[in-house]
């Protein structure tokens, strides 16, 4: 799976390239008010959906939920609601989107 | 590569925390490069963003990883496990029996320092329920830990209810929040109580048999334990006296309020046994290297990290132990103070009683105590008086109103006591919130001040047409007495007071800028406190009106001529008062003019305002008042206008005429019958100022760029003027 992510990460990654910064955007706001799964530096991984990024990486998600690492005591499944939270993009480890919020309608 | 690692990780764990909806439709795709490749391809500064999100909603958004804003964060930073009571109790962190003297000592101060960091305003969840005995009582084997346990857990119940219902709380001062923990409502108060005192007389027997007796060799380890006894036992004894003097006041009975008074007294006395006991107790382990907090055995400050509300104070600072001893030393003394106000029974009494208190900026659990004691019910004052009768007895106290005095033809008349009655009960509600008001902490008090004025402008608007009305009445029947503005002169007083009180607070609370000193204290000296000794000086002549009357009516009757007595006047005092005030505001106007002469006052560049918008921003909550009316800031520079003297003062003259006001305030004040120690602190502002002023106005330091400084520490209205 991790190896598939990885191939196509590169393939569009590749596409952007090609086609220039417009497209670039288009993927991005494709992806606007989809769920977002965001793993942080300190571990945990935030859900919720994606609203807003700048050139740094920045993410804000609204109603997120907090999610410990599995390993804690307290990750009963609970998790703990945040609403609006932004991510600063040094502290985002992995961005992970549903699969068919990525097969929406490509513009051309 | 860390990076990647972290990543197959978190496959592996996913399942775990995720719940059951996301983990069927779980076919997350890894867009990291993508994402950050395309984010790269945006400009510096633009956001991407939807249509209906914009920079305004991005504000809000909570900023992950921040230490002040993300509460998860902490949790997540501590090297060990975050475990609850039961938890703790199986894995053998934490014991609920067999607790040696010194833990118990330990966990007990640790707790009183929980229950003061949560009195101070900080939420339950972080500080006494960080106590993992408090989260379960019934699981604690040992009857000390479980008394006390209980017992905390009841003052905390009793104090976060009498706080609710008095309402005079904001967010800042106090959090109500219990987090679903149960504040042991299983139990009754009594039987805490009854435990307590089991446990305390058990340790008493403990401390009477380790007692030295004469002539005996003392064993160490003996006086050791008479030492950990009577620690534990004042402890004990503490909580049960706290938590009965707390019950005492949830009664109705004004007797009640005497009785916490002396269990206070008796609490008191066990706080110095308290103090020097506090080294028998376990200390904290310090492993603060990672930013973690101490750990106290039976303690856990992040175990309720996780019910903590996205945006919250985020780590509540424990006070510590020898804090702990003088505060309850303070909170004790406040709370006896409260149990005086049950000696006054006249309304203006009570309100200067609740400004008095209000003065010393108590917290918010003596605060409350005093206003639920004060209004028990709606309706009951101090559990006995009706509100009804005391504002009567408060507007004969203070202008004899003809209506209310029984030897008056309007005492009896229906229609006249139709009248006042429903304008007592009229009354009734503004006084109240103005009562509470007093009660609320300093800052928030002037902008409820600011807005209670509508209420009272109202009721001044009513009280004018009820003293028509009854004048008109009394015409008919008694053409050779009056009752003009009576009422109307008694709801004046009370509006300028608030005013008053208003303007002067701002001074406290540090909001006006230093070219703002002179508006302030001229609309003060030449406007308010004016009216206000206007106003106490026509209640005056009122009440030597009506007591001529009286005289009149018990010389016909008796015939013998009555000596005539000198009495001071009731008012009198105050009127000495608002005189002192009103030369010391006009003194403070008059500096503040003639150094602003000799350009010793920096001006802001008014940019975007101008000095009429700050000045009308001032005053505004003057305007919904029509006597005394507003004065508008064209008005005041009309009034306040130099030029209108021929010659115009110069600064010299100005300095004087301060130097003098102040020489006046200074004659007022030392002529003051038993000066109270307000009058202390005005006189050491006025005496340096009268010096200071003459300085000045000789010339002294008038080449002086610097700026003069104003210290407001030994007054905190008036500062005394220092020149450097």
């Amino acid at each position: 799976m991790a190896a598939m992510n990885e191939e196509n990460g590169t393939a569009v990654y590749n596409a952007v390239e090609a086609s220039g910064p417009s497209l670039a955007r288009q993927k991005l706001e494709n992806l606007l008010n989809k769920s977002m799964r965001i793993r942080m530096t300190d571990g945990r991984t935030l859900v919720g959906l994606f609203l807003c990024t700048d050139r740094d990486c920045n993410v804000i998600l609204g109603s997120a939920q907090e999610f410990l690492k599995s390993t804690d005591s307290f990750s009963q499944g609970e998790p703990r609601v945040l609403g609006l939270a932004m991510i600063p993009g040094h502290h985002v480890v992995s961005i992970e989107v549903e699969s068919d919020s990525l097969l929406s309608p490509r513009v051309i | 590569m860390v990076m990647k690692s972290s990543v197959e990780e978190d496959e592996a764990g996913w399942g775990l925390g995720i719940p059951e909806k996301m983990k069927n439709n779980a076919n997350w795709v890894d867009i990291t490069q993508d994402f950050r490749g395309a984010c790269k391809e945006l400009n510096l500064g633009e956001l991407l963003h939807d249509k209906l999100f914009g920079l305004f909603e991005a504000m809000s958004a909570i900023e992950m990883m921040d230490p002040k804003m993300d509460a998860g964060m902490i949790g997540n930073q501590v090297n060990r496990k975050v475990l609850n009571f039961q938890q703790a109790v199986k894995d053998g962190v934490i014991r609920v029996r067999d607790l040696s003297l010194p833990e118990l000592i330990g966990i007990m101060d640790t707790c009183f320092c929980c229950l003061i960091t949560w009195l101070e305003g900080h939420s339950l969840a972080q500080t006494v329920f960080t106590c993992l005995y408090v989260h379960n009582p019934d699981l604690i084997e040992d009857p000390a830990m479980k008394a006390f346990a209980l017992g905390i857990l009841k003052i905390c119940d009793i104090a976060r209810e009498k706080v609710n219902k008095a309402a005079v709380f904001e967010e800042e001062d106090f959090q109500a929040m219990t987090y679903g923990f149960k504040m042991a409502n299983n139990v009754t108060d009594l039987r805490v109580t009854g435990m307590l005192k089991d446990v305390e007389d058990d340790l008493q027997r403990r401390v009477k048999s380790t007692r030295s007796r004469q002539g005996e060799q003392r064993d160490p380890v003996v006086e050791m334990e008479h030492q950990q006894c009577l620690a534990l036992f004042s402890r004990i004894r503490f909580t049960r006296l706290l938590l009965t003097a707390l019950i005492a006041f949830t009664k109705k009975e004004t007797s009640s309020v005497s009785e916490a008074q002396k269990l206070m007294t008796q609490t008191a006395d066990l706080l110095p046994a308290i103090h020097s006991t506090l080294h028998h107790g376990v200390q904290a382990q310090n492993d603060t290297s990672k930013g973690d907090h101490p750990i106290m055995m039976g303690f856990e400050p992040l175990v309720n990290q996780r019910l903590l509300p996205p945006t919250f104070p985020r780590y509540a600072k424990i006070i510590r132990r020898e804090e702990m001893v003088c505060y309850f030393s303070k909170l004790i003394d406040r709370i006896k103070t409260v149990c005086e106000v049950i000696n006054t029974t006249h309304l203006h009494g009570i309100l200067d009683f609740f400004c008095e208190f209000s003065e010393q900026s108590p917290c918010v659990l003596s605060r409350s105590l005093l206003q639920t004691t004060f209004l028990m019910d709606s309706k009951k004052v101090l559990g006995s008086h009706l509100m009804h009768d005391m504002i009567k007895d408060a507007l004969r106290g203070f202008v004899s109103p003809p209506v209310l005095s029984p030897k008056c033809c309007l005492y009896n008349n229906h229609q006249a006591k139709d009248y006042i009655d429903s304008f007592i009960t009229h009354c009734s509600r503004p006084f109240c919130s103005l009562i509470q008001i007093h009660g609320h902490n300093r800052a928030r008090q002037r902008d409820k001040l600011g807005h209670i004025l509508e209420e009272f402008a109202t009721l001044q608007d009513e009280a004018e047409k009820v003293d028509a009305a009854l004048h008109s009445l009394l015409l008919k029947l008694e053409p050779q007495r009056q009752h003009l503005a009576c009422l109307g002169t008694w709801v004046l007083y009370h509006s300028l007071r608030i005013m008053i009180h208003y303007l002067l607070s701002g001074f406290e609370l540090e909001l006006y800028s230093m070219h703002e000193y002179y508006y302030i204290y001229w609309y003060l000296s030449e406007f308010l406190y004016a009216w206000l000794m206007s106003t106490l000086s026509r209640a005056d002549s009122s009440q030597m009106a009506e007591e001529r009357i009286t005289e009149e009516l018990q010389r016909r009757g008796s015939s013998k001529k009555t000596k005539k007595k000198k009495k001071t006047r009731p008012l009198s005092r105050e009127i000495t008062m608002s005189q002192a005030y009103q030369n010391m505001c006009a003194g403070m106007y008059k500096t503040m003019i003639a150094l602003d002469m000799d350009g010793k006052v920096r001006k802001p560049q008014f940019e975007l305002d101008s000095e009429q918008v700050r000045y009308e921003h001032r005053f505004a909550p003057f305007n919904s008042v029509v006597t005394p009316p507003p004065v508008h800031y064209i008005q005041f520079k009309e009034m306040s206008d130099l030029k209108k003297y021929t010659p115009p003062p110069q600064s010299a003259d100005l300095y004087l005429a301060a130097s003098k006001h102040f020489q006046q305030a200074k004659l007022i004040l030392e002529n003051v019958p038993s000066p109270d120690p307000e009058v202390n602190r005005i006189l050491k502002v006025a005496k340096p100022n009268i010096v200071v002023m003459k300085l000045l106005a000789g010339g002294h330091k008038k080449e002086t760029k610097v700026l003069p400084q104003f210290d407001f520490s030994a007054h905190k209205y008036f500062p005394v003027v220092k020149i450097i």
